[in-house]
């Protein structure tokens, strides 16, 4: 059956949905790579926020506010073109040729500048909400703990880590399911960089058949499927998460 | 040439664009897309919200799907298919920079639908069933009693979303509106010099854009629902 005149007359090949599944399965490694650099990073810029030192809280008052108040956008060009511009030429040819590690019979192959510079910005900008997620975690832990902790003999390192962190993490499974979600959406603005994602290849297969409507249905088809596998693992992973309740 | 010369002399083309020899573009055009965008989505979210919760049940199903759907895609997407479908179903050239803030428009209400939905249902149930006892209609009790402290509650949500419609606003440099992300990546490249100065200078003009926002935020949060709250 040919479709309609405004569905361009044809339907798309089978390699041309390869193209785009191949494109969902890097947003999907990239997204899992960036929630969790993110979650650590974010952990620890909470944990900066309850420090003493003002020095340190207004070090990672600055990074919060300067990575969540300017556009993701901007954050990936100014890695991508501002780091690379800074580089020494040798590393950055260094880094654009292709290099490949076997190890143990498994071939790792060193990943494209682009998905590099994509990495660190997704995940210094994601690390900034979680960390605010986190730090709202913290403060609905009741300071009778801390201080009854204390009592006990902890450090407050350990308070941090054994007592703080562990109710602040339940509190937050939701909000943080929440940004996790938004990573894999925001992963589709690294195709501005030439990273091959789901968008880029939904754009690329767009060019290549003119299929407008069936490309972009693919894609639309394959984020909300992304979407709801992960929200799908997030809620099955709750009686885990949230210890004997 | 130094880094702050040449950002100052492309400063008027960032923030301005061609104007007034040519379009408006840069920042200029960032702030058009960003104000209309955020009114539209307002607009949306307050009507979706309200069907949401007065609605008959066909709309309300209609609404909370597509709602549900437009914010579990990733904004590009939809200003691709704004973008390249909007000419195609309607026979005619639409400019670049009207789907952008339509796709912007539609997300950012879509989120707005939810929050508001959410803010109505917040308050307290003893509040309808005094407008209604009353003799108020549901729309009457909805309008005068309900939405006027609704709408307090919501003021975060309202004030978060913009500022996500504001950084959103760079996505439109991926169909080519020259906004201002799009306008620095011409400048960069037409400079080939000083990437990381020149986008650092973008960076920090939507810093203080969204920074106004959040200070303008906090100001408002404390003047309407800094009452009975701590």
């Amino acid at each position: 059956m040919t479709p309609p005149a405004w569905l361009g007359y044809g339907w798309l090949e089978s390699h041309f949905i390869g193209w785009m599944l191949q494109g969902a399965a890097l947003t999907a490694w990239l997204a899992l790579l960036v929630c969790g650099l993110a979650t650590l990073l974010g952990v620890l810029l909470a944990a900066g926020y309850e420090q003493r030192w003002r020095s340190v809280r207004l070090a990672v008052r600055t990074f919060l506010s300067l990575h969540r108040n300017t556009p993701l956008m901007v954050q990936l060009l100014l890695w991508y073109f501002g780091v690379a511009g800074l580089l020494p030429e040798a590393v950055m040819l260094w880094l654009n040729a292709p290099h490949e590690v076997t190890l143990a019979g498994w071939t790792l192959a060193w990943p494209s500048f682009e998905f590099v510079a994509a990495l660190i910005a997704l995940s210094l900008y994601s690390a900034a909400f979680v960390a605010e997620e986190i730090r709202a975690g913290i403060r609905s832990v009741a300071p009778g703990q801390h201080a009854v902790a204390l009592a006990l003999g902890m450090t407050p390192r350990q308070v941090f880590r054994h007592i703080v962190l562990p109710q602040a993490l339940r509190v937050v499974r939701r909000p943080l399911l929440g940004q996790y979600l938004g990573v894999i959406k925001n992963t589709s603005l690294t195709m501005a960089i030439g990273v091959a994602e789901l968008s880029y290849s939904s754009r690329q297969v767009e060019s290549e058949t003119l299929l407008t409507f069936q490309a972009f249905a693919v894609a639309t088809l394959l984020y909300l499927l992304l979407v709801l596998g992960a929200q799908l693992a997030g809620g099955r992973a709750r009686p885990t998460l949230g210890g004997g309740r | 040439m130094t880094a702050l010369e040449v950002i100052s002399a492309n400063l008027d083309y960032l923030l301005l664009g061609s104007w007034p020899a040519g379009p408006l573009g840069g920042m200029a055009l960032s702030v058009v897309i960003g104000l209309t965008a955020a009114l539209l989505a307002s607009l949306l979210g307050l009507a979706g919200g309200i069907v949401l919760t007065l609605g008959p049940p066909l709309l309300r199903r209609l609404v909370a799907i597509s709602a549900a759907l437009l914010c579990a895609i990733p904004v590009v997407m939809l200003i691709f298919w704004c973008y390249f479908l909007l000419p195609v179903l309607f026979a005619v050239d639409v400019p670049g920079t009207l789907t952008v803030i339509a796709a912007l428009a539609l997300i950012g209400g879509a989120f707005l639908t939810q929050a508001v939905h959410a803010g109505i249902a917040a308050i307290a149930a003893g509040q309808w069933q005094a407008g209604l006892s009353l003799g108020f209609s549901r729309w009457q009790t909805l309008r005068l009693i309900v939405l006027p402290q609704a709408l307090r509650i919501m003021v975060p949500s309202f004030v978060n979303q913009w500022i996500t419609l504001v950084k959103d606003t760079s996505l439109a440099y991926i169909v080519g509106v020259a906004e201002l992300t799009f306008v620095a990546s011409q400048v960069n490249n037409r400079e080939q010099v000083y990437p990381l100065p020149v986008f650092a200078t973008v960076a920090l003009l939507y810093w203080l854009w969204c920074s106004g926002l959040v200070w303008l935020g906090a100001r408002w949060e404390t003047r309407y629902a800094g009452v009975g709250r701590k």
